[in-house]
């Protein structure tokens, strides 16, 4: 019991933080960023030096993970702000789809680079093994980085809440995610702002190819995919811009996934996934503005 | 030729319903000129192709207007109701798998799908027959998720269709007896020739003119336009926007068939995301308020993709052979995709529609 | 508008009549439709390489029939609409045999071009029963062997000679391949029940999920670890899937598909133990037949890097049975080596004996070689040849 309860959570960290991610940007700019998940796999294939071959070439993976975690947050934020500038900066004051088909051609872009540098076939890696270890904890025995990824989830919910919540430029990004022209008004610089959420958005990105990373021991450029979908389906169920509905839908929906694994029966098991989208159709016909309603994203007349 | 006058606009939204019967033909007549231009512009990519007897442009071609008819398919429903949809990629996998059960070999499908029901093992279809069926079908479980779906809008809409996508992949990946889950379910019919897949284009654009003038399609204009206003006036918005999803997930599905019948294998993972982002990339390059859009974009973006790939492959200039290193068209496709977006946010065409240039005697 | 067509009907015509004209008759052509970009090319690629290794060798010998082979090739860019054309273009090109992608998904669309056009079409290293008659047609072979004869032999090779008695089944429903292997698996497993085996458990997980704790769990909850876990997987979820089951402190034999061949991928699970691989040839500078060594050298000196996994070696078979066969038949009309092919019963190569049969077109029972992963070291230990092949019913389910 203990143990579905840690494999729920676990799960649900890594859609919590990519849901995060998402909704950040979506706070800001109302763009429903569909390269998320191959600014994860970048950030990932940052670790290796860009080799065709099948045998993985280690770069920055060796380093010791005191540097090692700063340099792929590093990574993840410097490629989420360059995206900003080069690209999302022209875009916005263009409508919602347009600004999405614009996202997923750069995620495109960004995925035919990393398959000419890196090739199709995944890499392996052996990142910080000592993680792999399991470990005893009230009867339950799990991989101690299955711990670290909860623990370390949650460190980052703390840290972030207190950062929105405590300085001056989480106060300004609050602001903008809630209305963004009248905080414009209200002096709030957007460029800052925005490039601000990239930089977050992006190094939540980061944090989620690390744990992935450490916890697959292979890197495919195909990784972000799934979770960046789970992540953008928990932005919306939980109300798209607000942060703290993203991060509970995402555990709910790591929840569903694990409870209906160990109830569904073995036949109907490989239709699981069809069992957690209906119920998120189900959630978003009764709750159309997602479980926690942002203030600013109602529909008005 | 030229680009004039839009349907959106020479009907003013709260007009449109308040018009009256006779107004209805004269806004046909005005605006028929546009599907017959798109059939023509089609027509003569189909006799060029025909003309120069290469196999694989001929199959290049194929796949073009199987696209036509998917962005088509796509417009009727994210171009008149302003939703934009991930989920209509389902339909297409819906009416492939439909074809593939009515035209296969009855021995062969006894073999490979022994779940299906007895009179649909022994039933084998002309492809033609199938397809409309095929269409049917779609529409048929269109009509079913839209009851449910169409009271959602905005982006809670577009992730409900998302999940509805979800479903049926998920479904057909796994039912082995009826689908052969995510193995290819072989020995559909393979049609090489380019007419049917030119009558089925044509078709689907003339669908989607008649249901744009329609009361249904000028209503939902109305309400994607100014929501509030339509729903004061009377429009029942849920009611038209299911209309709207049941005819394009016919189109959809009819696009479906044809697909199935231009490779002649299917699997459920052909019709997930790829073919959901490319299909509506082309939808949103070309202008997705209008039905010329979603065709120029398919016509457009194709001949860029083959450039490239032709780039790819290998020119010769005078000589020595220019080839750009594998994957770049990709990559360009992107850039250049980010690069009209950022240019003509609201697509190539805008709103507009490919029109002749309006003579005197109109105003 | 008739007078158009009438145009346009005389120009196809000429046109249609110009083309066979292209294929001179001085060479043989072989035709690659694979893909040359995207994510299959990392496994056609390989097999590739080996197929022309096999033509050189031919062509230096003094070619096939008297005629030089001459290759031809086009980019299926890893998309099944464009594998028909590329198809339809190697044919345009005179292909007398057209090579299509490894897996049956991606191949199949150029095989059936070729298949309509009465070419023969091998399939590099597809394992499914449809790459051949079954999903293709009577002129379409596959090189590898089918899937599930590697879930059988893991199977009965950890029986008989493992003594493993009980066995968990986790099976990865994203391709027909992992399934093929299960198939296999659960084919065998009643004879195996009938002396003394125990299928203790079974589950199923997705390869792209981000965690299988929960099937972990399941296992975990086993009154006893289970001898054997016969893992229908492949890449990239294989890597995360054994890394989690021997992080949770599961140290059960671990039974794969040759899908995870390679030592590519080792460092990802440091000092992996009791893990078995079947493979046709070993790429750890072990295999008991010193010309696979030669050919690995030959592969190495070739392309610059040693083969990364098996799937090198069907493209090189590939290669020399369609040649014996032509050979025999004295031409390179289809049905003629068709039938030469279909004579073939357990025909020598480098990568154990193959046989073909107007009804199957595939290999349902053939030597694999085992390889053990001890300490993170991948090495042969042994050979196994299924008891009896693998029937019809069971590669159809």
């Amino acid at each position: 019991m203990l143990q579905i309860l840690f494999d729920a959570l676990s799960l649900g960290s890594l859609y919590a933080l990519g849901a995060l991610g998402i909704a950040l940007i979506f706070g800001v700019m109302r763009l429903v960023n569909f390269a998320h998940g191959d600014v994860i796999a970048f950030c990932v294939f940052a670790l290796l030096w860009p080799s065709t071959d099948a045998m993985a070439i280690v770069f920055a993976g060796q380093l010791p993970w005191y540097l090692l975690v700063p340099f792929v947050l590093l990574c993840g934020a410097g490629l989420s702000v360059l995206c900003e500038i080069v690209v999302f900066r022209r875009f916005r004051k263009a409508n919602p789809a347009t600004m999405m088909i614009a996202s997923f051609a750069l995620g495109f872009v960004i995925r035919y680079f990393l398959l000419m540098l890196f090739s199709s076939r995944p890499k392996s890696i052996s990142l910080l093994p000592e993680l792999s270890q399991p470990v005893e904890i009230l009867g339950a025995r799990l991989p101690l980085l299955q711990l670290i990824t909860i623990v370390a989830t949650m460190v980052i919910l703390i840290g972030l809440t207190l950062f929105l919540r405590q300085t001056r430029f989480g106060l300004e990004m609050r602001a903008a995610a809630e209305n963004f022209s009248m905080a414009r008004m209200l002096g709030v610089r957007a460029n800052r702002v925005i490039m601000g959420a990239f930089a977050l958005s992006g190094a939540l990105a980061a944090a989620i190819a690390l744990i992935f990373g450490i916890q697959t021991g292979t890197l495919d450029i195909q990784m972000g995919a799934s979770i960046m979908l789970m992540a953008f389906i928990a932005t919306v169920i939980g109300g798209l811009g607000s942060l703290g509905g993203a991060v509970l839908a995402g555990f709910l929906l790591g929840a569903a996934s694990v409870i209906m694994q160990v109830m569904l029966p073995i036949d109907a098991r490989p239709f699981r996934d069809a069992f957690v989208y209906g119920a998120v159709i189900l959630v978003l016909l009764f709750r159309p503005q997602g479980l926690i309603a942002a203030r600013g994203t109602k529909e008005r007349v | 030729m030229g680009v004039a006058a839009s349907l959106a606009n020479s009907t003013a939204p709260g007009a449109a319903v308040a018009e009256r019967k006779p107004a209805r033909f004269a806004l046909a007549r005005r605006t028929i000129l546009t599907p017959i231009l798109l059939s023509l512009l089609l027509l003569a990519i189909a006799l060029i192709t025909v003309m120069t007897g290469s196999r694989p442009f001929n199959q290049t071609v194929i796949d073009v207007f199987v696209r036509v008819i998917l962005v088509v398919g796509l417009y009727i429903f994210i171009g008149n109701s302003g939703v934009l949809s991930f989920g209509h990629i389902g339909f297409t996998c819906l009416g492939a798998y439909a074809a593939a059960w009515l035209t296969i070999n009855p021995m062969m499908k006894r073999g490979s799908l022994p779940g299906l029901p007895e009179w649909l093992l022994e039933t084998r279809l002309p492809y033609w027959q199938s397809a409309v069926l095929a269409a049917l079908f779609a529409a048929l479980a269109a009509l079913i998720f839209g009851r449910v779906l169409m009271r959602l809008s905005g982006i809670a809409a577009s992730i409900a269709t998302f999940a509805m996508l979800a479903m049926i992949n998920t479904i057909y990946s796994n039912w082995e007896s009826v689908t052969g889950a995510t193995s290819s379910v072989v020995g559909i019919p393979i049609v090489r020739v380019i007419w049917p897949y030119l009558i089925g284009a044509v078709a689907a654009i003339f669908i989607a003119w008649a249901h744009a003038i329609s009361r249904s399609g000028l209503a939902l204009r109305a309400a994607r336009d100014e929501p509030t206003a339509a729903a004061a006036s009377g429009i029942d918005i849920p009611r038209e926007r299911l209309v709207a999803f049941v005819v394009s997930g016919a189109v959809m599905g009819l696009g479906g068939a044809l697909m199935a019948h231009s490779i002649g294998v299917v699997t459920p993972d052909t019709f997930y995301l790829g073919l959901t982002f490319i299909t509506l990339s082309m939808l949103v390059v070309g202008g997705m308020g209008s039905l010329s859009g979603g065709v120029v974009g398919v016509v457009l973006l194709s001949a860029l993709i083959q450039a490239l790939r032709w780039l790819e492959a290998g020119v010769s200039l005078g000589g020595s052979t220019f080839a750009l290193p594998k994957g770049v068209q990709e990559i360009a496709l992107g850039v250049i995709m980010i690069v009209i977006l950022a240019l003509r946010p609201s697509g190539l065409m805008g709103n507009r529609e490919l029109t002749l240039p309006r003579s005197s005697r109109n105003k | 508008m008739t007078y158009k067509m009438r145009i346009v009907a005389t120009a196809l015509a000429s046109i249609s009549i110009a083309y066979p004209a292209l294929a001179d008759d001085k060479t043989i052509v072989i035709g690659f439709a694979t893909a040359e970009s995207g994510f299959m090319e990392a496994y056609d690629k390989p097999a590739q390489e080996a197929a022309l290794i096999r033509i050189d060798e031919i062509n230096a010998a003094g070619g096939l029939l008297g005629k030089q082979i001459k290759v031809v090739k086009a980019d299926t860019k890893s998309d099944r609409a464009e594998g028909a054309k590329a198809g339809l273009s190697v044919l345009d090109q005179g292909a007398d045999l057209v090579v299509v992608s490894c897996d049956y998904d991606f191949g199949s669309p150029a095989a059936l071009a070729a298949e309509d056009a009465g070419h023969i079409s091998f399939f590099l290293c597809a394992e499914s029963v449809k790459a051949g008659i079954q999903g293709v047609g009577p002129h379409s072979f596959s090189a590898s062997v089918l899937a599930a004869v590697q879930g059988a032999t893991m199977a009965e090779w950890a029986f008989k000679d493992k003594g493993a008695k009980d066995f968990y089944r986790l099976l990865d429903t994203w391709t027909a391949y992992n399934k093929g292997i299960c198939d296999g698996f659960d084919w065998m497993m009643p004879k195996l029940e009938a002396q003394g085996a125990k299928l203790v458990g079974e589950d199923t997980f997705k390869n792209e999920d981000a965690s299988i704790a929960a099937q972990i769990t399941r296992i975990k909850s086993l009154p006893k670890e289970p001898d054997a876990i016969m893992l229908c997987t492949m890449m990239p979820g294989a890597v995360s899937a054994i890394k989690q089951i021997r992080a949770a402190g599961i140290n059960s034999m671990i039974l794969n598909g040759s899908g995870v061949d390679g030592s590519y991928w080792l460092s990802a699970v440091p000092d992996l133990t009791n893990f078995y691989v079947p493979v046709q040839g070993s790429i750890y500078g072990d295999d008991p037949n010193p010309d696979v060594l030669k050919f690995n050298a030959t592969y190495k000196a070739k392309t610059g890097a040693d083969p990364s996994s098996q799937y090198v070696f069907p493209g090189y078979v590939m290669v020399d049975v369609w040649a014996k066969a032509v050979e025999r038949a004295g031409t390179t009309d289809a049905d003629a080596v068709v039938a030469e092919l279909e004579k073939m019963k357990n025909e020598p190569t480098l990568f154990g004996p193959r046989t073909f049969t107007p009804e199957l077109h595939h290999q349902n029972q053939t030597r694999y070689l085992i390889v053990e992963t001890k300490a993170g070291k991948p090495g042969v230990v042994g050979n196994w040849t299924i008891s009896e092949p693998v029937p019809m019913a069971a590669l159809l389910k």
